[in-house]
């Protein structure tokens, strides 16, 4: 099972990637317990707030996108604990082709 | 019409160039970016001691009123009692908790905490242009009050608006240093506000973008305003002074050139787009809104280095009045935006004015072409922009007309 956290906006719009493989974990069981508790299907509202974060949690089949307002909870736990178990990958999203200069 | 730069119309030192009261703040700045032009401060207030009185009291002594030119329109000179910031910095000591401790309140003397400071001296700067220049008293128009926490969070890699206050992290200190070291970075989180009160533009896709794209533009025009720069010396950089040493960049974003910020093997190539061709869908950031916006950036930056001179006496101005116009829905996309700014400059400067022009070709430049027809000037533009501009707001329509705070 993989817990990937991606964190996108904040005012310089720069994305980063957590992705665990829980079952390389030295603690699986924690991380089920963790995924279980979280209540996918009713993440809480999330209205956007100029230039907070937002964070995207993927943990086949869930899939949430919350604001950093309301990463708490459990979801917060999830999080804290993908980001100190993994280094973040940064993942630029290259632009399109250069119009020549003018 | 005539129009006259501000602050100063000749190219002379900076005794000349840079207003004095603003010498005081670039001296106070204890920032390396701004080390050449905050010794060049101190060395000119050393020169004209005088002048530390004169910011205290908050006029000019007459021997600096004699130097200047007769037809300068600086507004320190505006008669009648000009709208003064309320600043409140709290420190949130690395918490994630808001608003934290208060640390300087209006008028108090520096901490010698260069974080607290330089976003005192930051919402200073960002007051003086919003009043000075477009006759808005802080971000409400009523003179509520500035409030920001620094020290916001562990390495804590962002600075946000809340909907109440500016909030500011230390950065990581590998990637970023620091957010209150940008005055652009400082001018966008505050002008956040002032969208939230005026245009409202809601903070998703397009309306998102031009949100993102009117902080940007306020946050460069405190730059240049602060530095005395016109459109063709200005970097047109926002975040200039946030990265380490480390990145390969100069800055989060340019507005002249979107896209060519940074190149870093960390970060990757700054990924905003020049055109409105290459517009990003994508579901995070909020819809792109701080990928998009370049598109009109990149319009306003090119309308003003067409038309020359200090950006804030014209794109500003007519940016300005399309934010407080009442006219703007918040889901208003970005040919919408476009037709008002068109619509603001004839307006303000005459259909077919260079202004005029220069913005319609501004916007033509990032493909944002063929304007929708607008409805003409209802009722509830009256209304609205009413309720965002404070009485002693002048209604002006000359160019480069100071408000008058009378």
């Amino acid at each position: 099972m993989d817990v990937i956290v991606s964190r996108s906006g904040g005012i310089a719009g720069l994305r980063l990637t957590w992705e665990v493989h829980v079952e390389e974990q030295p603690d699986p069981d924690e991380w089920y317990v963790l995924i279980r508790e979280i209540p996918w299907s009713t993440p809480p509202p999330a209205p956007p707030e100029p230039d907070r974060f937002i964070y995207r949690i993927r943990c086949e089949p869930h899939e949430a996108t919350l604001a950093e307002r309301q990463l708490t909870g459990p979801w917060r736990e999830l999080v804290e604990r993908v980001q100190e178990r993994t280094e973040p990958e940064r993942s630029p999203r290259r632009p399109g082709p250069r119009r020549p200069a003018r | 019409m005539t129009r006259t730069p501000r602050p100063y119309p000749y190219s002379t030192p900076h005794k000349a160039i840079v207003p004095p009261y603003l010498l005081a703040r670039i001296a106070a700045i204890d920032d390396p970016r701004f080390d050449v032009a905050a010794d060049a401060a101190r060395r000119s207030l050393l020169r004209d001691a005088p002048m530390r009185e004169w910011r205290r009291e908050g006029e000019p002594p007459s021997f600096i009123a004699h130097e200047r030119p007769a037809r300068d329109e600086r507004p320190a000179a505006l008669p009648g009692m000009a709208p003064s910031p309320d600043r409140r910095i709290s420190d949130a000591e690395n918490a994630e908790r808001l608003p934290g401790r208060l640390v300087r309140r209006e008028g108090q003397p520096i901490t010698g905490d260069a974080a607290v400071d330089a976003a005192y001296d930051g919402l200073g700067e960002t007051f003086e242009l919003f009043a000075r220049v477009f006759g808005r008293d802080s971000i409400d128009g009523a003179g509520i009050p500035l409030e920001a926490t620094v020290h916001y969070g562990d390495r804590y890699d962002n600075a946000f608006w809340d909907g109440e206050r500016m909030v500011f992290g230390d950065g990581d200190g590998e990637v970023f240093r620091g957010f209150t070291n940008s005055l652009s970075v400082i001018g966008h989180e505050l002008t956040h506000g002032v969208t939230e009160r005026t245009a409202k533009l809601r903070y998703q896709g397009q309306s998102g973008a031009l949100n993102e794209h009117i902080s940007d533009v306020f946050g460069a025009l405190v730059e240049q305003y602060g530095m005395g720069q016109d459109a063709a010396s200005a970097t047109w950089l926002i975040g200039e002074g946030v990265f380490t040493d480390l990145v390969e960049g100069r800055a989060i974003r340019s507005m002249k050139e979107p896209g060519t910020a940074y190149d870093d093997d960390v970060l990757g190539r700054d990924p905003q787009p020049d055109h409105f061709d290459r517009y990003i869908e994508t579901d995070d950031d909020n819809g792109g809104v701080h990928l998009n916006s370049g598109i009109p950036n990149r319009a306003f930056a090119l309308a003003a280095i067409e038309l020359g001179g200090f950006a804030w006496e014209h794109v500003g101005r007519i940016w300005y009045d399309v934010l407080t116009s009442g006219r703007l829905r918040p889901d208003d996309g970005f040919h919408t935006f476009a037709a008002e700014t068109v619509r603001a400059a004839d307006e303000r400067f005459g259909a077919d004015s260079p202004e005029s022009r220069a913005v319609t070709s501004g916007w033509s430049a990032v493909g944002i072409e063929e304007l929708p027809a607008l409805d003409p000037v209802p009722e509830r533009a009256a209304s609205d922009a009413g309720s965002t501009m404070p009485t002693w707001t002048s209604s002006s329509r000359g160019a480069g007309a100071s408000p008058d705070f009378d």
